[in-house]
């Protein structure tokens, strides 16, 4: 099978480009250039591709170069920045899954005359009959099928996840023994685009001028403190703010930009039961559920999934059975199945209330 | 597989000639030419030698060349050394370059603006065709600049740039003259350097576009323009470049010139044949503008876009079918990426997007020529119906 492997420059998709190798496909990797602008591995992430490109060299495949800087600035840092703006917390690791990747890529890879592409993710796609399920990664710790949610029943029949089946540790010693130079390369962490040593305020108030506010407890009134980048600040988050005058801890429930306001409380009393959904952004990997639909909702790439329902009457929301920390407009919400907590059923954006 | 070499430009075949004349000086003794020993004696008049051929190329006194690791040393050793001396005796210098210059020159430009606050950069535009506008050059001469800059060739396209022109308004209307550069690396293998810069000062060129080795290039100083060494160390080059000469690089350059100096005649009549063959080929491709198609080109380079496709993926389907082109311009990492010099020209970023680079030299044949148009017209047909089925699927549900 001809295979066009994303290879970020970490020891992931090394390892995914040379088990496919090992297993006899005519594989080509492709490292895209997403970010022009100065990130942790050098302006235009030169390191990582260097990276990439030796280990294609070690592995005797070829390694091409692909040039998505205006698509990733258009799709993904633009809405990005738009998105705070706005008082949301978008996530941009799965804009540029949804719209780059698994958009541009795969139209491109079929242009070019690939069968399949393959990623370095956490996660394993599972063939049960006609149907390929998306299912979450071996290694607990590790796994990513959270950021790739969005993914439908096209893009997952054309998916190859050669790592999703390994833990972190195994795919390690695998890279050893095929003596890629990235096997002790450290994970990476934050967006690829923001420099961990200036951070997200930063990088925002290159783009946009952040809202200054004062932090107030929503029962009592009482201010504990001010922020200089209310956009910051997101609902559920304890980080940044005082504890009150008795000493308890607060958590953010509302973000006012408006008004310049920050609403905190103690933990139960921001507690919330039900998440709104953006019906655009709703998307399933198989046929669409509707209203009644009870499914596991996990709300951050690394969360614990929860038991819902979702909710349909015009609009779109989930219930959740037992009540949880807010989360914030433009995160996503991924839905795996309750008699088969690995599978991905779906994704969405939660929107404001 | 078969390849078919179309990237002449970015990097012309080794030449046997030149191989051959750089082995003595790669194995064994190759004495230091600054000693005073036999094996030193014996390097030094090789590169001597060498010293002589270059100038002769270029029309120049042999004192007045430096040997550089390559071209963008040439460039920077220019910009820098002339401006450093400008600066120190004006309290404001100018550095003159046009938009479409090799980021060689930019980027030492650049460099210079950002290092010293007397110092700036000011762009000259070009017009359609990527050719400077020298009224607009004329303008921005004053008694503050430094330094004109403005390549013979441009490196993308292969458009000319009439030095004539540029060398006269930079003469003739500040008292005195200002001091031109001019980056002729793209130039050197189609162009006689004596003719077409016999009144620039200061001229870079480098042996690897000639089929000589990288790491080898020159810049040739004319008429005494003073300049300031970047890399001082050790004296050589008359104190104008530090660091021990390296004989089989020079001599490779030197071995490059002479090669492309006999052939000249044979080479240009030969692929400016293949140019017209292949830009007439190509203007019958969907979507396909030839650039620059009415200025005055050198015959190994038809630059041409594709509205609507990507050169990303134009590359990589060529790549497969053994032909090794290029879009031209790309970044650090490899990518290819935007053009300064389409922009400038006023290409829109559609068509930009889909550029591609075909160079062409001595050993390019007319078999090569006609399989690259059938390649080339297989895989833009191929990326043209794909992306209309993938246009056509979007308008969908």
């Amino acid at each position: 099978m001809k295979v066009l492997v994303a290879m970020s420059g970490g020891v992931d998709s090394s390892v995914a480009a040379g088990l496919l190798k090992e297993a006899g496909h005519d594989v080509v990797g492709a490292t895209l250039k997403l970010w022009g602008g100065a990130s942790d591995s050098g302006c235009c992430s030169v390191a990582d591709v260097d990276d990439a490109r030796r280990v294609a060299q070690t592995l005797g495949i070829d390694h091409h170069v692909f040039n998505y800087t205006e698509e990733f600035e258009r799709h993904v840092v633009e809405p990005f920045v738009a998105g705070y703006v706005a008082g949301g917390s978008p996530n941009p690791c799965i804009e540029c899954n949804r719209h780059i990747k698994f958009d541009l890529l795969f139209e491109r890879a079929t242009r070019l005359g690939f069968d399949a592409v393959a990623t370095g993710h956490h996660a394993q796609v599972v063939r049960r009959g006609a149907e390929h399920l998306l299912v979450r990664g071996a290694d607990d710790q590790k796994d990513q099928s959270y950021v790739l949610g969005y993914l439908g029943a096209a893009q997952l029949a054309m998916l190859l996840l050669p790592i999703g089946h390994l833990n972190k540790a195994d795919v390690r010693r695998e890279a050893e023994r095929l003596g890629l130079r990235t096997w002790d390369k450290p994970d990476s962490q934050d967006v690829c685009f923001i420099e961990a040593s200036k951070g997200r305020e930063v990088f925002l108030r290159q783009r946009a001028t952040l809202t200054a506010a004062t932090i107030v407890d929503a029962t009592s009134g009482e201010v504990l403190g001010r922020s200089d980048a209310a956009e910051l600040m997101t609902v559920g988050q304890r980080r940044g703010v005082l504890p009150g005058r008795d000493g308890e801890r607060r958590y953010v429930s509302r973000v006012d930009l408006a008004a310049g306001r920050v609403e905190v409380g103690r933990l139960e009393e921001i507690l919330v039961s039900s998440f709104a959904l953006d019906a655009t952004s709703l998307n399933f990997a198989r046929e669409p559920l509707g209203d009644g639909a009870v499914v596991l909702a996990q709300c951050s790439a690394h969360g614990r999934a929860q038991r819902a329902t979702l909710r349909h009457d015009g609009r779109w929301w989930l219930e959740l059975d037992a009540p949880t920390r807010p989360v914030a407009a433009g995160q996503s919400v991924v839905l795996y199945r309750v008699d088969d907590p690995t599978v991905v059923e779906g994704a969405a954006i939660v929107s404001r209330t | 597989m078969t390849q078919y070499y179309f990237d002449h430009a970015a990097s012309a075949p080794r030449r046997d000639e030149v191989t051959d004349a750089m082995a003595p000086w790669q194995r064994g003794v190759v004495g230091n030419p600054s000693g005073s020993h036999r094996a030193a004696r014996d390097a030094r008049r090789a590169v001597e030698e060498a010293r002589d051929e270059v100038a002769a190329f270029v029309g120049a006194k042999p004192g007045g060349v430096i040997f550089t690791g390559g071209g963008t040393e040439s460039c920077h050793l220019a910009i820098a050394g002339v401006t450093n001396r400008h600066r120190r005796t004006h309290e404001t210098s100018e550095i003159v370059i046009s938009r479409v210059e090799h980021h060689a020159v930019t980027d030492a430009a650049e460099m210079m603006a950002r290092d010293y606050d007397s110092v700036t950069v000011r762009y000259v535009d070009v017009d359609a065709d990527g050719v400077v506008d020298v009224d607009a050059l004329s303008e921005l001469l004053s008694e503050r600049s430094a330094l004109v800059s403005v390549m013979a060739v441009n490196n993308e396209t292969g458009v000319r740039q009439p030095l004539d022109a540029v060398n006269s308004v930079a003469k003739a209307l500040i008292p005195g003259g200002v001091p031109t550069h001019t980056d002729a690396v793209a130039a050197a293998p189609w162009l006689s350097l004596p003719v077409i810069t016999a009144a620039t000062d200061l001229i870079s060129i480098c042996a690897h576009k000639l089929g000589g080795p990288v790491n080898s290039g020159a810049l040739i100083v004319r008429n005494e323009v003073p300049l300031d060494a970047v890399m001082p160390g050790g004296g050589q080059e008359r104190g104008r470049r530090g660091g021990t000469v390296d004989v089989a690089a020079v001599v490779g350059l030197a071995v490059a010139l002479r090669v492309t100096e006999r052939e000249l005649a044979e080479v240009t009549d030969r692929v400016i044949d293949y140019q017209h063959k292949l830009t007439a080929a190509l203007s019958f491709l969907p979507g396909c503008s030839i650039t620059a198609p009415a200025a005055a080109r050198v015959p190994g380079t038809v630059h041409v876009t594709f509205a609507g496709l990507a050169s990303d993926e134009l590359l990589f389907l060529l790549d497969q079918a053994g032909v090794c082109a290029s879009a031209a311009a790309s970044c650090s990492s490899g990518a290819a990426t935007q053009s300064h010099v389409l922009a400038a020209m006023g290409v829109p970023a559609d068509r930009a997007r889909g550029s591609l680079r075909l160079s062409m030299g001595a050993e390019t044949t007319e078999a090569d020529v006609d399989a690259l148009i059938t390649i080339l017209s297989s895989v833009v047909h191929r990326l043209r119906d794909e992306v209309d089925a993938t246009s056509a699927g979007r308008l969908g549900p």
